[in-house]
């Protein structure tokens, strides 16, 4: 490199270093931290969910904000790597002053859970880990959707009273007092997707399923036919998807193509409309676990919704959105709604945010059933919306509610 | 070679071997200096985030470490490493809640399993050598990490493939490791350890060996060195410091994870080695606080121009890891030797000063 070459770097590299430090202190903000993977492996469902929260963070300051406070958002990509999730979070705690996180992947929001409690930080995270929502073991850990293991029970049993008991094609079989036959296809060391599988099997034992090999398919899998052939010498009569589209679109086509003949059942974060664009008609009949409404649907704040995706962010036009950004107006809305009331009451701290989160009683903005969270539960619902793929559209199936169904099992359905 | 000052000659084999040869007022007060910031200015007046940043730093020092020895000192390419950093964090973590044992003995536990797997995982390289073993050993990540932790390991004690211990469980004697100056001054206290006993063991017979085979093997083997031996002996040390490593994660995190030991992450170190300079022990701690040190500049960047350009913050997200891959193609173009070569020069110019040769 030459001499003014090697100059030029070393001025731009020592402003790059000066940058931070110029950084100064704005009164009466609110910083809000958030982790998120926009060019890591769960990247497919990220991105957009990135957007989003910078969407309703916009809309947020637009119409009030936190009582006249705006909110300003660290937004960072760790880019699904947990070291680098621990000090980012670290730097929202220490040097942005964040009041409180939104979070993403279970792995590192179980990683952090610990540091989190210990910090009194309130944490929303987008991964709705059953272990996240018993406030002995995870005090300061919030989720914004359905629990993914009794999202799954949930799946479960909605395959079971609606398909298995109804559907013509299994007349015969039960007729012959033939049962169910479930298999289950996920990452195994990826903790989002192994997450709900012990609760998915207690609940296939209550309903007396038989349960076939699981099938570890990565995330990033382009080719599954191995998994799917394997997973046919059992026969199952319906397999459930843990991962996210882009590994279930290519586990839906493989065994579309290759004539497994078994239903579907997709985990939270596994189908959304994209998941219809890629899949196309192997996505047919599968059963979603998508608690939200989807993008375009109506709903109070849908125009909204709407009209901020077009005027943040152009990038990503409405005919590539999904129900991905209504996540991230779930989370924001909730968090904020948790700020609001914390301001109020004159606690906009840890301790303050974590019992204005305890004041969340039937609490909905519209786009999902209506949250409570207590002082020792903080699975925010018993009430599991299910969709299904008919004619390329997610089409509300059932509701199906665990604590009126279980109401002896329900209270130990927590923390793990 | 090291440059000694005119008129400076060794009258004993002690002084020949001396680690330092000579030191200057100067060199005497920037080690005190440095010790002083370590030991005290950095975990009492710095920040929890900057304590946070040096245990990620520490972190991948010891993780890279014994891909240093086995890349750069052994010649033994390795992309599984993550996979014995695994071992010794399931190994400490499953010691402490599954057996009840004191973190020390359990971390000691874990790097010796760690240790003992990666020999495993070292016996093909008795017959494969470059590309075929570089196969071997990422063949070790994916049967580790994806198929026995997530298989056979998840079902101790039931807890599943991700898991965290309880607060107050890791103590080292009567002090609880539970904030980050604790595991800073943990981590110092490793680090030294392993890179004094690394220092040390590639002066001896079997540094020397192991620096054999890296440069010639058939002439090696022509010179008497037990080449299967020396290279088993090398995955087992390596296996043993990334065994420390995983050990010592674990009492940052209170948590394990099979994501944080994927194939990345050994890429990453093979990456930390690149850039510090293969076949040395400075540049593994170069690359390290670069690889980390980069990343954090770079976020400070993005959360600075997304306070000036706030509807631009999304698109600068894509910037930070554009810059960092940069930085990478950087290096490879225009220091190719590493971060420790530079460091070398910089150093002789000094040695040399004012001549200019």
């Amino acid at each position: 490199m030459s001499r003014i070459g090697m100059r030029m770097v070393t001025v731009l590299l020592l402003c790059g270093l000066a940058a931070p430090l110029g950084a100064s202190a704005q009164g009466q903000m609110i910083t809000l931290g958030s982790l998120n993977d926009t060019t890591g492996p769960t990247s497919d469902v990220g991105r957009e969910v990135a957007l989003g929260i910078r969407e309703a963070i916009q809309y947020v300051n637009d119409t009030g904000a936190v009582n006249g406070k705006p909110i300003r958002l660290r937004q960072y990509d760790y880019g699904y790597r947990i070291p680098e999730a621990l000090t980012t979070y670290k730097r929202f705690r220490d040097f942005d002053k964040a009041v409180a996180v939104l979070g993403w992947g279970t792995g590192d929001t179980e990683a952090l859970a610990p540091t989190v409690a210990k910090d009194q930080l309130p944490y929303l995270s987008s991964s709705w880990s059953n272990f996240l929502t018993d406030p002995k073991k995870t005090p300061f850990n919030f989720i914004y959707g359905p629990d993914y293991s009794n999202y799954a029970r949930a799946g479960l049993q909605a395959w079971f009273d609606e398909v298995w008991m109804k559907d013509p094609r299994y007349t015969a079989d039960r007729g012959r007092g033939v049962r169910p036959r479930l298999v289950a296809f996920f990452a195994f060391p990826v903790p989002y997707a192994s997450a709900p599988i012990r609760a998915l099997k207690d609940q296939a034992a209550i309903l007396g399923f038989e349960v076939g090999p699981d099938q570890d398919i990565p995330l990033t899998a382009l080719d599954v036919k191995s998994q799917v052939l394997a997973a046919k010498e059992f026969r199952p009569h319906v397999v459930w998807h843990g991962n996210i589209p882009m590994s279930v679109s290519t586990a839906l086509r493989d065994a579309h193509a290759l004539d497994l003949g078994a239903d579907h059942i997709i985990n939270s974060w596994g189908c959304d409309e994209n998941l219809i664009r890629i899949a196309g008609p192997a996505s047919e009949r599968a059963i979603c676990n998508i608690p939200f409404v989807i993008w375009g649907e109506a709903s109070p704040l849908t125009p909204k919704i709407m009209e901020y995706a077009a005027k943040v962010n152009p990038g990503l036009p409405a005919a590539r959105r999904s129900v991905r950004t209504v996540h991230a107006w779930q989370q924001t809305l909730m968090m904020v709604e948790a700020l609001k009331r914390a301001d109020q009451a004159g606690k906009l701290n840890g301790p303050g945010i974590r019992e204005a989160f305890y004041t969340f009683k039937d609490w909905t903005v519209g786009l999902a059933p209506p949250f409570t969270i207590t002082p020792d539960d903080h699975r925010p619902t018993s009430v599991f919306p299910i969709r299904i793929i008919r004619g390329g559209k997610l089409e509300p199936l059932t509701r199906i509610d665990l604590r009126a169904k279980y109401p002896d099992r329900w209270p130990r359905w927590i923390g793990n | 070679m090291r440059l000694l000052p005119s008129g400076t000659y060794h009258e004993t084999y002690w002084t020949d071997h001396a680690l330092w040869q000579w030191r200057t007022g100067f060199v005497t007060f920037a080690l005190a200096a440095g010790l002083v910031l370590l030991l005290y200015v950095l975990p009492w007046r710095g920040s929890g985030y900057l304590l946070g940043v040096a245990n990620v730093v520490g972190y991948t020092v010891l993780s890279a470490l014994g891909v240093q020895l086995l890349i750069g000192y052994c010649g033994q390419v390795t992309l599984g490493h993550a996979a014995f950093i695994a071992v010794g964090a399931y190994g400490t973590g499953i010691g402490i809640l599954h057996y009840g044992l004191p973190y020390p003995v359990a971390l000691l536990i874990g790097a010796l399993l760690a240790g003992l797997w990666s020999v495993l995982f070292g016996l093909p390289s008795a017959r494969t050598k470059g590309f075929y073993l570089i196969m071997t050993t990422m063949a070790a990540q994916f049967v580790t990490v994806d198929f026995i932790i997530a298989q056979y390991v998840s079902k101790i004690g039931g807890r599943g493939v991700a898991f965290s211990l309880p607060p107050g469980t890791i103590r080292m004697g009567p002090a609880v490791i539970d904030s980050e100056r604790e595991v800073y001054y943990l981590m110092l206290a490793l680090v030294t350890l392993c890179t004094v006993a690394l220092v040390n063991l590639f002066r001896t017979r079997v540094g020397r060996a192991w620096i054999a085979i890296r440069d010639n093997d058939i002439a090696a083997e022509a010179l008497g060195v037990n080449i299967f031996t020396y290279k088993l002996l090398a995955f087992f040390t390596a296996g043993v410091l990334g065994g420390l490593a995983g050990g010592f994660w674990v009492s940052a995190t209170y948590g394990l994870t099979p994501e944080d030991y994927t194939l990345a992450w050994s890429l990453w170190l093979v990456g930390v080695i690149l850039i510090g300079g293969v076949g040395s022990l400075h540049g593994v701690f170069f690359g390290a606080l670069f690889l980390t040190g980069v990343l954090e500049v770079l976020k400070a960047g993005v959360f600075r121009v997304a306070d000036v350009y706030p509807m631009l913050a999304d698109r600068f997200l894509f910037i930070k890891e554009m810059t960092f891959g940069l930085a990478i193609i950087g290096f490879l173009l225009y220091e190719p030797r590493g971060l420790a070569y530079r460091w070398h020069q910089i150093k002789n110019y000094f040695k040399l000063w004012p001549f200019g040769y």
